[in-house]
């Protein structure tokens, strides 16, 4: 008896469990987006008559095609500069003896815990036409632009900088693994060590160059933030405007906006679908028993030395100047940061806490108090929002998306090798095919109405907006949750499972103390990672565009902008310098965490304890 | 004890066990013993209950337990990969089982520590992390944790396959004095005909899903009943018929020697022993007996000769070989 409740439980449960997956993989995944797509071929032209091809017929003849072109170039040209600025930052670190490779790598990796809008803007304070480096250089160069620093030049500059993180992790992790006994086989046989980098390195990396090639070239298409702040016409900032135009601004908007997306969805499939073609066909792996680890090589020649050193200190001077200046610029006040000129003598942490007044001449010579005008970042009502709405809706959507991802994951390992299970996947996979922009603004689109589908709500209607981007959110991290957790449930070994079974455990009892804290550490690292990359993310809040959905990356755009007005928001620069500074810390904890702490394995963890309560009792003078 | 009657098991299309009939005695260490694929494991687990047969009955202590879930077989398991939770600490690994029964804390402790003892972990070992444990040490949890529930049967799946030569000897030493100690009944999956030989009170030598010999290890090396046995344990020499038409063997059939049962002496006593010429080819040197390769009758034949330091021969010497009818194992050509 007791056995058949507990089935009709379990039933029950699985039922449940397949219709709401279904209903949300149909309601947040595929229904938004076929109205996007659909809304492409129902416009009305001119004459109020519904014309299939309209918008595709006002593509071709308005500015348009410009807009997909901008986004190619800087995505061919983003493809060129971060791979060599990319290589070069891994070679240099990695492979060749360049002296004080440590602390060299640490700067190059600073893009690590300091990216995006914090980024973006970092670069506008040093490079744009008041910027330091800017005087500085027009003071060598008299002659030079001041106004070098926009549109594609500066986008450029900056993201190539910006998108090395990739080349540093997983470029750095594949020279890592080449056996170092085929490097001495080939110098053995002759090689020069030009060669042996050409001829026996190179070759071996170049499967990861490939995915990371694509990976920079899908970046730059979807380029948000650079492209917005600095200025430049590309697809993601056409989208954003388009969306929040209207009909009586100008022809067909929203179908316009979704065509580009679309556009932009396609060459996302098209390569990635390259990318998993050439993933599938193999990579080169040492075939070696005993792989030797690499040996750094020494550059032999004094001049080709002496001009890696050069370059190699350059790049690191580029990388590590914004992350100095910011953390440097948060303890200045506002007359300093104004200036662009460090005041050596005089420190403050009002950037970061408590409020001042601010006093100022109006133009017919009165003396005006502005109370509360200057005002720390976490002393800020704006801040502070901006701050607790992104810390809430990244954590809740990370979590959901961990969740979602561990019950499909066991459910797709209990059934490996069947239909249901490659369904699951397909599904949980599939917004990995479309860029974040078409997801997010066919949920701004589709649900800003009351929509039967659920409940007769409008989800962009006020609060209603946090919802929606919590649930963009957690659709858009699926994909990476699941790859990362589907490679940890790998490493159980079916015996463990077996084992537990043997020992009487139940199916419940075995997931939960068994595999469970098997997979911890990287569910709780995607849950990290996720939370890290969504609390200071910047596409998707400019896409929703809400004033009751203004996360935080919003509000440190909005500093960019709202400096001094009438006195207002004076030392919102000193303000955004923080908050840099601050995502800089939560970054770098996260990531410490999650790759210093979090990588421990219970006998690393327990050796740690017993340090700690050895060190502790030393301390206390207690045995 | 454990009693397998007309057992099949298929896969699809594919035979993976065919007829298996065991019968293993309370007490026992029982091995199963075969190459890889040959359906050892197959049968291991079937007994466990990891695999239901096609047809076919298990039985322990009587009764029939074919059908009986797994978790209520009464059987422990020491896997090939020792399968210990990673995640928890070696005490908490020993008392999964018992915590699962429900059993409170002072009698889970209790008999944690007891058999903790009788496998030789001390309290220390108790409190580390199974990854922090040796190859050797990590055997004697799974062996306690497996024991510590009270099973009436212990099965192992080749638990000495991932270890390096030195510490399997060792370990295996260990095991039969653990199994002595318990008295447990034990099955014992493995490929290493050494190990079986060493372990074993009885050994069923499995090739392609079916059991070729049922024995005593002494049954099995020297009484091998077929010629796949025969030549699966241990090294053996085939002789061709230059050899056996000399000394009268029936050409119908194949003829084995072990290397131990050819004798070799010097040159001068080929009259006195009527053995056969040979000439050394090669040796190799193993310490505490020596391998030579011999040429006799244009066959090279495999000999083992104890080290005594003053009978060694060199390559290109001739010697007298001397082969008994009697250590002939003869099997009938397929």
């Amino acid at each position: 008896m007791q056995k058949n409740n507990s089935l009709d439980a379990g039933f029950i449960a699985k039922i449940f469990g397949f219709a709401l997956f279904v209903y949300l993989f149909l309601g947040f995944m595929v229904l938004p987006c076929l109205n996007t797509l659909t809304s492409i071929f129902t416009t009305k032209n001119a004459q109020g008559i519904t014309d299939p091809l309209a918008v595709v017929k006002f593509f071709w003849a308005g500015t348009m095609p410009l807009f997909v072109w901008n986004s190619l170039k800087l995505a061919v040209s983003l493809v060129i500069t971060v791979n060599i600025v990319g290589i070069s930052i891994v070679l240099l670190t990695e492979y060749f003896d360049i002296k004080g490779a440590n602390i060299l790598r640490m700067g190059y990796m600073t893009t690590l815990i300091y990216s995006g809008v914090a980024l973006v803007t970092g670069y506008q304070f040093l490079y744009d036409t008041n910027g330091m480096m800017t005087t500085w250089l027009a003071q060598i160069f008299p002659t030079i632009n001041r106004q070098w620093f926009s549109g594609f030049n500066a986008v450029l500059f900056t993201m190539t900088f910006a998108c090395t993180s990739n080349h540093a992790l997983f470029l750095r992790n594949a020279i890592r693994g080449i056996d170092y006994n085929t490097v001495e086989a080939a110098r053995n046989l002759g090689a020069s060590p030009f060669r042996v980098l050409f001829s026996v390195v190179m070759p071996t990396l170049l499967p990861t160059l490939f995915s990371l090639t694509v990976m920079t070239f899908i970046t730059g298409l979807c380029a948000m933030s650079a492209p917005t702040l600095l200025g430049y016409n590309s697809i993601n900032p056409e989208i954003v405007r388009l969306a929040g135009s209207s009909v009586a601004d100008e022809s067909f908007p929203q179908a316009r906006a979704a065509l580009l997306s679309v556009i932009l969805a396609m060459f996302t499939i098209i390569l990635l679908s390259v990318l998993n073609h050439y993933e599938r066909k193999g990579h080169y792996l040492s075939v070696s028993k005993t792989k030797a680890k690499l040996v750094k090589q020494k550059i032999t020649n004094p001049l080709w030395n002496i001009l890696a050193h050069v370059y190699a200190y350059v790049l690191f001077v580029i990388y590590m100047t914004p992350v100095v200046m910011i953390v440097l610029f948060s303890f200045q006040n506002y007359p300093a940061i104004r200036s662009k000129m460090l005041n050596f003598t005089d420190w403050t942490l009002i950037n970061y806490f408590g409020t001042q007044n601010y006093e100022y001449m109006t133009s017919r010579g009165r003396l005006r108090t502005r109370i509360g005008s200057i005002s720390g970042v976490f002393s800020n009502s704006d801040a502070v929002g901006g701050i607790r709405l992104s810390f809430v809706m990244s954590a809740i959507a990370a979590a959901l998306a961990c969740v979602i991802v561990v019950l499909a994951v066991s459910y797709i390992f209990k059934h490996r090798n069947k239909t249901r299970a490659l369904v699951t996947e397909s599904c949980l996979l599939f917004p990995w095919l479309l860029p974040t922009i078409l997801i997010c603004y066919s949920f701004r689109i589709f649900f800003n109405r009351e929509v039967w589908y659920v409940f007769g709500q409008n989800l962009y209607w006020r609060e209603n907006v946090r919802f929606l981007i919590i649930m963009a959110y957690t659709v858009t991290k699926l994909p990476f949750a699941l790859r990362m957790i589907k490679a940890a449930f790998y490493a159980i070994d079916d015996e463990l499972e077996e084992a537990a079974k043997n020992l009487g455990a139940s199916p419940v009892y075995t997931f939960l103390k068994v595999k469970l804290p098997i997979i911890l550490p990287s569910v709780l690292a995607v849950f990290a990672l996720n939370f890290n990359a969504l609390f200071t993310e910047y596409d998707m809040g400019a896409t929703f565009q809400s004033s009751y959905g203004k996360t935080y990356a919003m509000i440190i755009q909005n500093m960019t902008m709202e400096e001094g007005r009438e006195g207002y928001n004076v030392n919102a620069s000193g303000r955004r310098c923080a908050s840099t500074v601050f995502i800089m810390i939560v970054s770098g904890i996260i990531l410490y965490l999650v790759y210093g702490v979090g990588a421990r394995d219970l006998g690393e963890r327990l050796e740690a304890r017993k340090k700690w309560r050895q060190r502790w009792a030393k301390l206390t003078g207690r045995k | 004890m454990i009693k397998l009657n007309n057992i099949f098991v298929k896969f699809g299309d594919f035979e993976a066990l065919r007829d298996i009939n065991v019968h293993v005695k309370e007490g026992q260490f029982y091995t199963f013993l075969g190459p890889s694929g040959c359906g050892k494991t197959t049968t291991l687990r079937t007994i466990t209950g990891f695999i239901e047969p096609s047809s076919g009955s298990v039985f322990m202590a009587g009764n029939d337990i074919t059908h009986v879930p797994i978790e209520k077989r009464n059987i422990g398991i020491v896997f090939q990969s020792y399968a210990l939770f990673p995640t928890m600490t070696v005490y908490d690994n020993i008392a999964f089982g018992l915590k699962i029964k429900k059993l409170n804390k002072s009698e889970i402790d209790k008999r944690v520590r007891e058999i903790a003892a009788k496998v030789d972990l001390s309290s220390e070992q108790l409190e580390k992390a199974v990854s922090q444990l040796s190859g050797g040490q990590q055997q004697r949890v799974a062996i306690a944790r497996a024991l510590v529930t009270g099973p009436a049967i212990i099965c192992m799946d080749e638990p000495l396959s991932n270890l390096d030569a030195k510490l399997r000897v060792q370990l295996r030493n260990e095991l039969k004095k653990m199994q002595r100690e318990f008295g447990i009944t034990t099955i014992y999956v493995t490929h290493d005909q050494e190990e079986a030989l060493t372990l074993s009170d009885c050994i069923a030598v499995f090739n392609k899903g079916v059991i070729e010999q049922i024995g005593t290890p002494n049954d099995i090396y020297n009484h091998s009943k077929t010629e796949f046995v025969a030549n699966f344990i241990g090294d053996i020499n085939k002789l061709e018929s230059a050899i056996t038409s000399q000394i009268g063997l029936n050409d119908k059939q194949n003829h084995f020697i072990r290397l131990e049962r050819i004798h070799v002496l010097r040159e001068s006593a080929l009259s006195e022993s009527g053995g056969f010429e040979g000439v050394i080819e090669s040796q190799e040197y193993y310490g505490l007996y020596i391998k030579y390769y011999i040429r006799v009758c244009n066959q090279v034949l495999k000999v083992i000769e104890k080290n005594d330091g003053v009978k060694i021969y060199n390559p290109g010497e001739k010697v007298s070989i001397v082969i008994k009818p009697e250590d002939i194992m003869s099997y009938p050509k397929e």
